[in-house]
């Protein structure tokens, strides 16, 4: 069924290279995200397979379908490619009722009247907006844009569904509540969905796979967890989790093939592993807030820059030697400023980058030399 | 008595606070202004058409054996004129017969001008077009040049031996065809002029608004399988339509005020609109029925813009959200690409190069018509020329009579555009400030207005307020006045679109650092809307450059140059009036392109200071 492809694609505008050599496989009802900052790429990716946007080169496949290939010269219109496509900023024709937006598509497909009115009202309550049926869009307010936007493009119920940050436009209370309805919609509809975004938790929670984008390139394509325990490489590691990871940048020896010395914090710390080759002795390490435990004995001493409770959890910045590092820590507490803090670096998930190619070389656990 | 002070204070505070906004200042005094331009000179009007001149009343007592005398109040002009008291026919042919001909003839030239400039604006805008950069630089050019170009062009072509006064034209003279009496004079060639030549306006028009409109909405429509024709049918024109209506309407106003284009191909084969009738009424003296025509153009201009109101006011209007609008995909035209580009290069060639070559070569012609003998001598002669019809003290470029007119113009220009480009901004700014309020709708509607009111009528009617306020009759501030209110319309218009385009936290953010009105205007709004700014300079500027109608009552032949022209036009010396109208374009163009070039420069510059 449709899986999509897309194959060595690239896309030039002049000499800007918007997306550079993307090979890309979404399989059947994937909930893929495009992830990334603004300007990689990713709403352009989405629109070349969608086809408002022609590849300088490659070739793109939907389903067993060659929509674009720029050797062969095809180039199969938007229209005939069997999407759906939510935009930003919603695209609903303003003259027109909500009704008239959701029915248009279907009118296309030459569908009888009653016909019509029996799919619209079903969307109607799909999305509960059937009190406004027969309002302009200017009259509704922006999370009612929303649905029907949603709505019109389900009503033709097509097999692939494309979204380009169809979220950023609304406020996080809703944003949180669209974000349960489109995942559950995913569930029901049984259709593959794209979906674009810049907000690495939208794509967390909502895909099954992240494709992680960086000017241009590819950076990691996997499942959220996997970005996130095992980044490909520095920007993938920087980019996904909130507070960000701790990186580290320091000097590495090679003891064993499962030991390398760092020189850290005024300590020596060894970073052991199941299989560690250093590529270079400048490196990174990497350290998810979660795995710096704060307890009275721990064996790294620091104060407290400044902490920030949020209720459930607290994330407290610690001072050592220099450096800022971010922790979390369940429950509400708050450190006086400049409080003394002893920490652990706990866990088996520890990264190390290379910092010359900024590839991930290990993933390992930490202990402190005496 | 505690109560009444502490209301007194009260309103005392509320005035002090709305005056405190300069917006509102600004408010009440357009309107007030705006008021007395307008209001006085329809009451000037109103009265001169029921007082009865010297003329009218001699004709009067004649026709009807009355006893008025000059100054009277009679009702005779409109009875006359619109009721048939002396007959039918002359009611007809001097009144009802050019009304109708104004509407069939504003009709048609405000359709073609629509549907030609508007497709050239959607292949522009919306489709993969060769040439877009030549094409969009020289569709403009029929706008630019006087309007009676096209209209000369046209009469140089096809007049030939059959036809009116029997002169040769260039297509008898090369091919030996005659075209028949109504291809040369009438409507059909008036309204294609004037389609031809209002067409670049509806294309700025409906180019800005295609432009500005978000590509998003007809993607969307494209994924849902709308064909390209029910995507135009169903969602472009729709969304478009409020302000495409407006187009048709600012065209069809424009073609009820044209004089020009039915003075030069209308009147020889008997075709007399309102404008031409009015003119000819007034010539031949009876001002009280030619004050009466005026009030009936003004009138219909009421109602054309009564009509934009409830049209545009029935819906919202379509405020485009601007997303990812930068991302427009173009149509693809595929085969069709080529032959299109070239047939739109070679009717703009047509309607735009080949003036300006037909002028420089008439200006160069020994006798009228014959290309084979040319000569520079009418540019450059130092000395007098008396030879076949030509007599003139020194050539174009030496001529101290056409310099000092071609200096009035420039005065004139410059004054009229300095104060009707500000003022557009003021307005511009008070009313998009007072968006919802009745007041602003009043000040915004009544800098329209004078854009309703034909240039022949609008001269009419100042004519008739110089009749009343002495100290104004024939000097150079009348007809500064006369061109800044004429003008104010596009400037208002521009100002406005470019306040509105601007959100209200930009000006906020410098109130909240203190900064004082003046520097805000200067430093923060108009740096920004700069280029939007500039064309409502630049407009009002051009289009002084090059009128005629509505100075022609109000001043004598030797003040600006387009009198000069028609002066020289009038006399059959159509090597110097060429001349003159070539020069009128290239200084209309050099001034627009000089513009474009240090606009664009400086905001290149400006912006890293």
């Amino acid at each position: 069924m449709p899986s999509i492809i897309l194959e060595h694609v690239t896309k030039r505008f002049d000499k800007f290279c918007a997306v550079n050599d993307l090979n890309l496989e979404i399989n059947d009802r994937d909930f893929i995200t495009l992830l990334g900052p603004s300007g990689c790429g990713k709403t352009t990716t989405l629109r070349m397979i969608a086809g408002l946007e022609t590849p300088t080169t490659g070739r793109i496949t939907i389903g067993d379908k060659v929509v674009f290939d720029s050797e062969a010269g095809v180039n199969i219109q938007p229209a005939k490619r069997d999407i759906g496509f939510l935009f930003q900023n919603y695209a609903l024709w303003p003259h027109m009722t909500v009704y008239q937006n959701i029915a248009f598509g279907l009118e296309n497909l030459k569908w009888k009247k009653d016909k019509i009115r029996e799919r619209v009202v079903e969307m109607l309550k799909l999305l509960k907006i059937e009190e406004f049926e027969k309002r302009y869009p200017s009259e509704l307010s922006g999370g009612q844009q929303q649905r029907v936007a949603i709505a019109r493009t389900l009503a033709t119920a097509p097999k692939v569904l494309f979204m380009d940050e169809p979220l950023s436009n609304l406020d996080a209370k809703l944003r949180g509540e669209m974000r349960t309805e489109l995942k559950r919609l995913h569930a029901d509809t049984d259709s593959t969905v794209v979906y674009v975004t810049h907000d690495q938790l939208e794509a967390m929670t909502l895909a099954t796979k992240i494709c992680l984008m960086n000017k241009g390139v590819l950076q990691q394509y996997a499942s959220p967890l996997t970005v996130y325990n095992d980044p490909a490489n520095l920007f993938c590691a920087d980019f996904v989790g909130s507070p960000t990871m701790n990186l580290i940048e320091t000097t590495a020896t090679q003891i064993d093939d499962q030991t390398v010395k760092l020189p850290l914090f005024g300590k020596t710390l060894n970073f052991c592993s199941n299989g560690v080759k250093l590529r270079g002795e400048h490196v990174y390490v990497g350290i998810r807030p979660e795995f710096l435990r704060i307890s009275a004995d721990g064996a790294l001493e620091g104060t407290a820059y400044s902490t920030l409770p949020a209720g459930m959890e607290t994330t407290v910045k610690i001072s050592i030697d220099g450096m800022i590092l971010s922790s979390i820590m369940f429950g509400a507490i708050d450190y006086e400023t400049d409080q003394t803090l002893n920490f652990d670096i706990v866990g088996d998930n520890v990264l190390l980058f290379d910092a010359e190619s900024t590839e991930q070389i290990a993933k390992g656990y930490i202990t402190v030399q005496e | 008595m505690k109560k009444t002070n502490f209301n007194a204070k009260k309103t005392a505070n509320l005035l002090k606070s709305y005056f405190s906004k300069p917006s509102n200042v600004l408010l009440i005094f357009f309107a007030v202004a705006l008021l007395l331009c307008t209001v006085y000179p329809i009451y000037a009007l109103l009265s001169s058409s029921v007082q009865m001149d010297a003329m009218d009343s001699l004709m009067y007592n004649q026709l009807f054996g009355s006893a008025l005398k000059k100054g009277d109040l009679s009702f005779n002009n409109y009875a006359m004129l619109l009721f048939g008291k002396y007959s039918r026919a002359y009611s007809v042919s001097f009144f009802w017969r050019p009304l109708w001909n104004s509407l069939r003839l504003s009709v048609y030239s405000s359709l073609i001008a629509v549907v030609f400039g508007g497709s050239v604006a959607w292949f522009i805008t919306r489709s993969n077009i060769k040439c877009k950069k030549f094409i969009s630089a020289v569709f403009v050019f029929p706008y630019i040049m006087p309007s009676w170009t096209l209209a000369l062009v046209w009469k140089n072509v096809f007049a030939n031996s059959q036809v009116g006064t029997g002169v040769v034209g260039m297509l008898e003279s090369l091919t030996g065809i005659c075209v028949p009496q109504w291809f040369v004079y009438g409507i059909f060639p008036c309204s294609i002029v004037m389609g031809l030549h209002y067409a670049p306006f509806a294309y700025i028009l409906i180019g800005g608004i295609l432009r500005n409109m978000e590509a998003n909405l007809e993607e969307a429509a494209v994924i849902l399988k709308a064909s390209r024709f029910k995507i135009l049918r169903r969602i472009t024109l729709p969304i478009v339509m409020p302000a495409l209506f407006s187009t048709v309407l600012l065209v069809f106003s424009s073609s009820m005020a044209s004089y020009a284009v039915p003075l030069f191909i209308g009147s020889p084969g008997n075709f007399y609109v309102m404008s031409t009738m009015l003119s000819s009424l007034y010539n031949s003296s009876y001002s009280g029925q030619a004050y009466i025509m005026t009030l009936v153009l003004v009138l219909l201009g009421v109602g054309l813009l009564g009509l934009n109101q409830w049209f545009t006011g029935r819906r919202k209007s379509f405020t485009t959200v601007t997303g990812k609008s930068g991302q427009v995909s173009y149509v693809k035209l595929g085969k069709a690409n080529w032959p299109i580009t070239i047939l739109m290069i070679v009717v703009l060639t047509m309607v735009a190069i080949f003036p300006i070559i037909s002028f420089a070569l008439e200006s160069m012609c020994r006798i009228q018509g014959d290309y084979s003998d040319l000569t520079l001598n009418y540019w450059f002669s130092r000395t007098e020329i008396n030879e076949y019809n030509v007599r003139v003290e020194s050539g174009i470029l030496f001529n101290p009579t056409i310099w000092k007119a071609l200096w009035g113009s420039i005065k004139l220009s410059v004054v009229v555009a300095l104060i009707v480009g500000t003022c557009g901004i003021l307005i511009g700014y008070a009313v998009v400030h007072n968006r919802n309020s009745k007041l602003a709708h009043l000040v915004s509607n009544l800098a329209f207005f004078p854009y309703l009111v034909p240039s022949m009528a609008f001269g009419a009617i100042f004519l008739a307020v110089s009749s009343k306020l002495t100290f104004l009759r024939g000097t150079f501030s009348l007809l500064v006045i006369v061109g800044a209110i004429k003008y104010l319309p596009f400037a208002s218009r521009s100002g406005t679109n470019s306040m509105m385009q601007l959100s209200g936290e930009i000006e906020e953010a410098a109130i909240i650092v203190n900064t004082p009105w003046i520097k805000r205007m200067t430093r923060v709004l108009f740096p920004i809307q700069k280029s939007g700014f500039i064309s409502g300079y630049l407009l009002p500027f051009v289009s002084c450059m090059r009128e005629l109608s509505l100075f022609i009552l109000l001043t004598s032949s030797g003040t600006l140059i387009t009198t000069l022209l028609s002066y020289w036009d009038e006399r059959g010396v159509t090597q110097i009036s060429n001349g003159i109208n070539l020069l009128i374009i290239a200084i209309v163009l050099l001034v627009n392109f000089v513009t474009n070039k240090l606009t664009g420069a400086s905001i290149d510059k400006g912006v890293g200071g």
